[in-house]
């Protein structure tokens, strides 16, 4: 039987469920940054899974800057920064660390009775773009302070 | 004799990150990027234990578990199977065609090599001998 989830508790779980992606798989250090508005990305690589069921369909995109996004590659790697030389391996953890936010969101849905699927990971790279939701879904950002840099985890949900 | 340790995962990541665990230790790794080519690497590779994603494009985890099991030459290997899935459902769907133990991504090093240590024999590597001392120089013959 579906509980009631709302919006709420899904930034709720996304915000301790990315802290503790960050500091598991990478030993980074990364806290909510509440009000905070969205950080203005030069070049930006931004990792999407979607999921979807019968009671419950979204995506979720983790959007980084190119600088935090090959930082981020060489701690998941535990390489010097310097040895991140190829888009391939940055997109690789991007989609990788999507992956796992949002393998934790299903499963948090699945266990709250909206049992969904996810899809494989997805990389958008670019300067200058935009991700507009469906009708009817509901869009949240959460934005994140990590190091000096700071990174957008973007929902899209909607819940029947 | 190395033991032989087969990981199969589409993200060249997770298999780079289960790789570097395992570098300590006298282990010999092999890689398949789906569960087709994973059926394909354990038949020829007879590993001594397979850690294997769930979610994967062209043949996932589940059926490629499945398809192991069903394999009287390849059934008696161990699975880990790793997942970034934890939910109730999921596990008890892995638990119930027959892996050894499963791990929920994100996860340390640290816990991948305890779980598989319980299930294959890690040794640790001998560490390399310390490189011969450099010969004096010898000092030229006075004049």
């Amino acid at each position: 039987m579906n509980q009631t989830v709302q919006i709420t508790d899904v930034k709720e779980f996304m915000t301790r469920h990315l802290v503790d992606v960050f500091d598991t798989m990478l030993s980074m250090k990364a806290s909510l940054a509440p009000n905070a508005e969205l950080p203005q990305f030069g070049e930006r690589v931004s990792g999407s899974v979607g999921f979807a069921g019968e009671t419950v369909t979204g995506a979720v995109y983790l959007h980084l800057s190119a600088p935090l996004a090959s930082h981020v590659a060489a701690a998941m790697l535990g390489l010097p920064p310097e040895e991140i030389t190829g888009e391939h391996e940055v997109n690789d953890v991007v989609g990788e660390a999507t992956n796992m936010l949002t393998g934790g969101l299903k499963s948090w849905l699945c266990d709250s009775g909206f049992d969904c699927a996810v899809s494989t990971p997805a990389i958008i790279r670019g300067t200058s773009f935009s991700i507009e939701p469906l009708p009817d879904v509901e869009r949240e950002w959460l934005v994140f302070d990590c190091g000096e840099d700071r990174l957008v985890v973007e929902i899209h949900i909607k819940l029947n | 004799m190395a033991t032989k340790i087969l990981s199969v995962d589409d993200s060249r990541t997770i298999r780079l990150i289960v790789g570097k665990a395992f570098r300590p230790y006298d282990v010999q790794m092999c890689e398949a990027a789906n569960g087709e080519e994973g059926l394909a690497a354990a038949a020829r590779e007879k590993p001594d234990l397979i850690i294997l994603d769930v979610t994967m494009p062209v043949m996932d985890g589940v059926t490629m578990l499945t398809k192991l099991k069903e394999d009287a030459a390849l059934k008696a290997i161990p699975v880990i199977m790793l997942t970034a899935e934890s939910g109730r459902d999921n596990v008890l769907q892995i638990a119930k065609i027959g892996v050894r133990d499963y791990l929920v991504k994100p996860f340390k090093e640290d816990q991948l090599i305890e779980k598989a240590g319980r299930i294959v024999s890690l040794q640790k590597k001998a560490a390399a001998p310390a490189a011969p001392a450099a010969p004096a120089p010898v000092a030229p013959a006075a004049a």
